[in-house]
């Protein structure tokens, strides 16, 4: 089985969003919304020795995805192609996952009010196709392939080219999108765009560590305290009470 | 006493009653199983997987869940749309699910007796004793509750934030309900004292001997206006004219 990963060379990015239409194309997302952004890191650095880059974010289909655990309804799931998929039929649109991606790379499509996020263009690729944004990226710079073929063009730029993870020491969740660059560009997109640590929001919280615990305790003691009356009745015996 | 019988039950109520326990079976077998990540997870993982089996996919699992609760609902609002005088009036609520002292004592007394600490006599009960009072107030908060949030879930209304909320209240609400319901089922169809009680939902009415002993500020209720009754009558009864030959 395939391990799907994805390689951004920023060198080669002109930033032109030609990725980002794709996708909203390719998956008739409303106007404003997409499961790819283009972004740009602040200028630093001091006049003549300057530095800056675009970026492209989308999911990472992480090796140890956050947004897994904090789906309550089990619509997010993993395959063993490492595809990080939601299923529309049962998402309903908590929004717990969204506060649990380091990359913020879910969001709400406003039209069905369920959560919505890249799945590599699972749909395209089991048609033998590349994902839309990979096909139609006007400067070659979005590879896509496995990352355990060594004849594939991810595997060498990432295990011979040395294309970077974006993680910290705080967040390494294993993401599968990596990014190729000059070292400068690298660290400067590093520091630019980190990985958030993963949250729940409070509902979720209070849910999974207070209230899952207290409801199904309740419910034992009742149940125990009626088993106990239970066996009491067949202790003593039915009396016929009535007649 | 024991061969006459006094009507407890409306059919409708006794319909409602089967139609919302059948109901409340599916959609805790079913809802069991719609929590699956592991910090969330109520049933072990080969029950979810067994549940989502029989329906074919999570999302199957999940549209019975939704379809269902919303027929529910809509049986909840025609009874409460046609029969809001009959089942939710302040009077009926007042005779029928508010506690009086007596009903504070018998709860501790039966409680105790199950457990089997006292002998202590029960005091009298009205039309529903103390227990089945204390499990219609919650049920009667509760239910809203389940509603409101289901519906909340199923239309994604008010944003993720408030969804989120929904889910926890959805979970909360029913175990509050599934307490109440373990002791609910026992107490009606296993606790040999009240088998009547059960019979009566199915066949509307107690015998005289149960309501007298189990429920005998109903029973005094009735026998007055039973009583009150033959004596309008009586009075009101004409003395029946002899027939008359024709002239």
């Amino acid at each position: 089985m395939a391990r799907y990963g994805m390689v951004i060379d920023l060198k080669a990015c002109v930033g032109c969003h030609a990725c980002t239409v794709a996708c909203a194309t390719e998956w008739n997302l409303p106007a404003g919304e997409a499961r790819t952004h283009v972004r740009a890191t602040p200028v630093a650095g001091t006049f003549p020795a300057l530095q800056s880059s675009v970026f492209v974010a989308q999911c990472n289909h992480c090796d140890r995805p956050p947004c897994l655990e904090a789906c309550p309804s089990g619509a997010t799931s993993q395959g063993a192609d490492g595809i990080v998929r939601i299923d529309h039929t049962v998402c309903i649109g908590c929004g717990f996952c969204m506060e649990a991606c380091p990359y913020d790379a879910r969001f709400l499509n406003p039209l069905d009010k369920k959560v919505d996020k890249c799945d590599f263009c699972a749909a395209r690729i089991e048609r033998g196709q590349e994902p839309a944004c990979v096909a139609t990226c006007t400067a070659s710079a979005k590879h896509f392939g496995d990352l355990e073929d060594p004849g594939s063009a991810v595997f060498r730029l990432v295990y011979e080219q040395g294309a970077q993870r974006i993680e910290s020491t705080a967040v390494a969740v294993g993401p599968n999108v990596f990014y190729a660059g000059k070292p400068a560009q690298l660290a400067l997109v590093q520091t630019s765009f980190p990985p958030r640590a993963p949250r729940l929001p409070v509902a979720g919280t209070s849910l999974s560590r207070v209230l899952k615990g207290l409801v199904l305790t309740m419910v034992g003691v009742t149940f125990a305290g009626q088993a106990v009356a239970f066996f009491n009745q067949l202790r003593t015996g039915e009396q016929d009470f009535e007649d | 006493m024991l061969q006459r019988h006094l009507k407890k039950h409306h059919i409708a109520i006794i319909l409602l009653h089967w139609f919302n326990a059948i109901v409340w079976l599916l959609e805790l077998l079913t809802g069991a199983a719609l929590f699956s990540s592991a910090l969330f997870r109520v049933a072990p993982a080969w029950y979810i997987s067994i549940v989502a089996g029989i329906f074919g996919s999570r999302g199957h699992m999940l549209q019975f869940h939704v379809a269902l609760g919303l027929t529910w609902i809509g049986v909840y609002l025609v009874y409460g749309v046609f029969g809001f005088r009959t089942y939710l009036s302040r009077e009926v609520l007042q005779n029928e699910i508010a506690l009086d002292r007596d009903d504070y004592r018998w709860l501790v007394v039966r409680t105790l007796g199950i457990l089997g600490l006292t002998r202590e006599m029960l005091p009298p009960q009205g039309v529903y004793n103390a227990g089945q009072k204390l499990f219609a107030l919650m049920v009667y908060v509760m239910l809203p509750l389940v509603m409101i949030t289901g519906i909340v879930m199923t239309f994604r209304l008010f944003g993720p934030a408030v969804v989120g909320w929904a889910v926890v209240l959805h979970f909360c609400a029913v175990g509050a309900v599934v307490c109440g319901l373990i002791i609910h089922v026992y107490m009606g169809a296993v606790f040999p004292e009240e088998k009547p009680a059960f019979f009566s939902m199915i066949t509307g009415t107690v015998n005289e001997l149960y309501a007298y002993n189990h429920h005998f500020k109903w029973w005094t209720a009735v026998k007055a206006e039973q009583r009150a009754w033959d004596r309008r009558h009586d009075a009101e009864a004409k003395p029946v004219p002899e027939v008359g030959v024709p002239d």
